[in-house]
């Protein structure tokens, strides 16, 4: 028997294969390797990022699912919520205890009771409605919030950008 | 690259043998000339450098195979602080410096590096979903191997302090004495995870153990270091160069020591406090734990809120946090009589409240499906709860009851959320609003096993067994549970009358009379606080109002018990003494209902009286047949 780090991902991989949610594909990088995934994520229709599909690396620590794992889009990304090195500022992400940003409820923290898919699309509904109270790109959240024509022309240029087309 | 470079060394160190074999033309004279010549000396050394790498990267090929990128990084970090711990050694040792010793020091950190990473390897067992037998040969070779190494090391040095005094060897004694403890926490581990493995069910003290090895360890490390700091103060200097790796001890020490602390509180609360989750609750919730996402067949634990999780996660969970991971209850703050005292009638809705939590508790989360995910949520305890199935929580709700006064049975059982809620905020709602937005009343949850007792509960009641005891205060408790909806209903009818202004008495007092159990004891014990329910504007006619009603209320809490009388009887329960426990159970309820907003304690401290009560008359009259 494994370790139950390991079950527990397994299970989550074999949950997201059978019925994944739309708009998201996420797996193990390697399957030797279960505590480092990537996954893909379609921008939300009706949003600047419509269309594109955004890669991101997931890194789970060993003590999973009581701790959470660390995300980090690995394409360009112009986002309130996204850092410029690709790291994701989302309160689900962040244990109970520290708080990066100094506001963030407990309620909205990681638990074990989170999984990758309730991540994932936690970051979808973040890419559709950014908060720009957490400046984790500030940036982005002043021009999102005072120039949006501006931002949603950036959006649009990243997305043809991952689909690699001509911008 | 590395070809590169060795090839260039080898071609080094052929050409200056070579030249200096040609110059003397004998052995003899060549090798003094070479050790004569620093340039020569210089190339002869890098050469042994490189020739120690190789045997490295052969010894790794044979015992680890390929590193992985992570092992690779992790053991270039530590390779660098060795070296410059090892320079900072030397600082030290200034006049022993020699080539001897140089010789030694390489030892020693090639012999760290191959602990390091066994250690790696060993942790990484736990994570990696197949390991062959190559593996096991393996691991369990290198292990053997550098234990007999180190100790070997140890005992040599402990000989040539003993012999010649103290010299550089107690330093490389005591490397090798801290090695130990590495390899031998690495084989302790290995032995468990390799054990776990063996095994096809999760081996639950894996984590206890892991947890005091660490903490027995650590503490002969802090030790070792100390006593090591101490004797080089006296003898040389002080040992700058252990501070790092001793400050990390340390740390480490203090993270075990506060983790078997947790560990111990964690396992000591649950034993005490929660109940194990019988075989019927696991059926009745989805039977997975919503930790590790695996049955719960046994050895699972039930929460005060209702929530299921097995007992070794929940564990591992508590030492973290003492929260529950579903619904964040502070599982330390609430007092423990809920969860003995919770009816089983509860249990579906509390199931239900389990479910709806998660999309509650982290609305960000389920951001994209909470309109999808809420009714199928709730869906359970629709059959439960006439009112519940299209009236979903609101998020607030299970928070408020939760921290205030640790209740969430009670707010998950009761009577539908829609009435509770006018009467929840009092303060912030005007009594027009609650005449424009009348809530609907629902009649309270009736006893649906008055008619359908089959003839297997109604025989599992009988008799003067420990089942059938348990069986009667189960039911004793469901009419508990009814009471007290009906003690919260009827508040409810009151605060609505008085906001109405209604003026014919007969009106209210009938209204009252149809679910008297609470109104009657409520405004007598505390018409300042029911008062206190409405605007300063309205409380003047609401008192009168108030006190109108209480006067009425008196006539009508006879009849109200004798109603509640009958009930009982019907239900089945013990035919002698019901009157008064009737009216007792009513009193009680009523006034903890009243009380309910104010005092938290007082109402726990009530519901163990009562619980009290009613199990020493079910001995009495138990004994009495």
């Amino acid at each position: 028997m494994a370790g139950s780090a390991l079950r527990r991902l397994m299970a989550e991989y074999k949950q997201l294969t059978l019925d994944p949610p739309e708009g998201i594909v996420a797996g193990p990088i390697s399957e030797d390797n279960f505590f480092e995934w990537e996954a893909l994520i379609a921008g939300p229709e009706g949003t600047c990022f419509e269309g594109g599909v955004f890669p991101a690396r997931l890194v789970f620590p060993p003590d999973y699912p009581l701790s959470p794992p660390k995300m980090k889009f690995t394409c360009d990304m112009f986002h309130p919520n996204i850092f410029a090195d690709g790291r994701v500022c989302i309160s689900i992400l962040h244990a109970p205890g520290d708080d990066p940003m100094g506001y963030e409820l407990s309620a909205e923290r990681w638990s074990p009771v989170q999984s990758v898919e309730k991540i994932l699309l936690s970051v979808v509904s973040m890419l559709a409605e950014p908060n720009d109270e957490s400046g984790a790109n500030v940036d982005a959240a002043i021009m999102w919030r005072e120039r949006r024509e501006e931002f949603n022309s950036i959006a649009r240029r990243l997305v043809r950008k991952t689909l690699g087309l001509p911008q | 690259m590395q070809l590169l470079i060795s090839s260039v060394c080898m071609a080094l160190t052929s050409a200056v043998i070579g030249y200096a074999y040609y110059q003397k033309q004998q052995f003899y004279p060549a090798v003094v000339y070479i050790t004569k010549s620093n340039a020569s000396m210089g190339v002869i050394y890098i050469q042994f450098f490189v020739i120690v790498l190789m045997f490295a990267k052969l010894l790794r090929k044979i015992f680890l195979g390929t590193l992985r990128a992570a092992e690779f990084e992790h053991l270039l970090e530590r390779f660098w602080y060795a070296l410059t711990e090892t320079c900072l050694a030397f600082t030290v040792f200034r006049d022993d410096f020699n080539p001897r010793f140089v010789a030694l020091f390489t030892v020693l950190l090639f012999l760290k590096s191959f602990h390091w990473l066994a250690e790696e390897r060993v942790d990484f067992m736990e994570r990696s979903p197949v390991l062959g037998w190559l593996f096991h040969i393996r691991v369990g070779s290198l292990l053997t191997m550098l234990g007999i190494l180190d100790y070997v090391l140890l005992m040599h040095a402990y000989n040539s302090t003993l012999v010649r005094g103290p010299t550089v060897q107690l330093v490389f004694g005591f490397e090798y004495a801290i090695l130990l403890t590495v390899i031998a926490s690495t084989a302790i581990k290995y032995v468990l995870h390799a054990a776990e493995m063996r095994t096809d069910t999760p081996w639950e003290n894996k984590a206890v153990f892991l947890l005091y090895t660490e903490l027995v360890i650590g503490l002969i490390k802090v030790v070792l270091y100390i006593l090591f700091v101490v004797i080089m103060a006296k003898i040389y200097a002080l040992p700058m160069f252990v501070f790092r790796p001793m400050f990390f001890t340390i740390r480490n020490f203090r993270k075990a020591l506060n983790d078997v602390i947790m560990s111990r509180r964690a396992i000591r609360n649950m034993n005490t406090l929660y109940p194990d989750a019988t075989p019927e609750e696991l059926r009745q919730s989805d039977n997975i734990c919503i930790i590790c996402r695996e049955d719960m067949v046994n050895h699972s634990k039930k929460l005060p809120c209702g929530h299921i999780f097995h007992t070794t996660c929940l564990r591992s969970w508590f030492q973290r946090q003492q929260t529950c991971p579903t619904c964040r209850l502070n599982i330390l703050r609430t007092p423990a009589v809920n969860s003995t005292a919770m009816p089983r009638a509860a249990d579906d809705a509390a199931a239900a409240g389990a479910a709806a939590a998660p999309g509650n508790a982290a609305p960000a989360a389920a951001g994209a499906q909470p309109a999808a995910a809420a009714p199928v949520a709730v869906a359970p305890g629709g059959d439960a709860n006439q009112g519940r199935g299209n009236n979903p929580l609101p998020p607030s709700f299970a928070e408020l009851f939760g921290d205030t006064n640790g209740l969430p049975n009670l707010a998950g059982m009761m009577t539908p959320p829609p009435p509770v809620m006018p009467m929840l905020p009092p303060f912030m709602m005007p009594p027009q609003l609650v005449y424009f937005t009348p809530p609907p009343l629902p009649p309270p949850p009736m006893p649906q096993d008055l008619t359908k007792f089959t003839i297997e509960e109604l025989r599992a009641m009988e008799g003067h067994q420990r089942e059938q005891i348990e069986q009667r205060l189960k039911l004793l408790r469901n009419i508990n549970l009814m009471l007290d909806s009906a003690g919260i209903m009827m508040s409810q009818y009151q605060s609505l009358a008085a906001s109405l202004q209604l003026n014919s008495v007969p009106a209210t007092t009938a209204a009252a009379a149809a679910a008297a159990p609470a109104s009657a004891p409520s405004s007598d014990v505390a018409p300042g606080s029911s008062a206190a329910y409405d605007k300063p504007s309205t409380s003047a006619m609401a008192r009168a109002q108030l006190e109108e009603e209480a006067a009425a209320h008196q006539v009508n809490a006879t009849a109200a018990a004798a109603v509640e009388k009958v009930t009982i009887e019907d239900l089945g329960a013990d035919e002698d003494d019901v009157p008064s426990t009737a009216t007792e159970t009513v009193s009680l309820v009523s006034t903890s209902e009243a009380d309910f907003d104010e005092n938290s304690s007082e109402l726990g401290e009530l519901r163990k009286r009562r619980l009290k009560f009613l199990e020493e008359r079910n001995k009495s009259s138990t004994s009495a047949e």
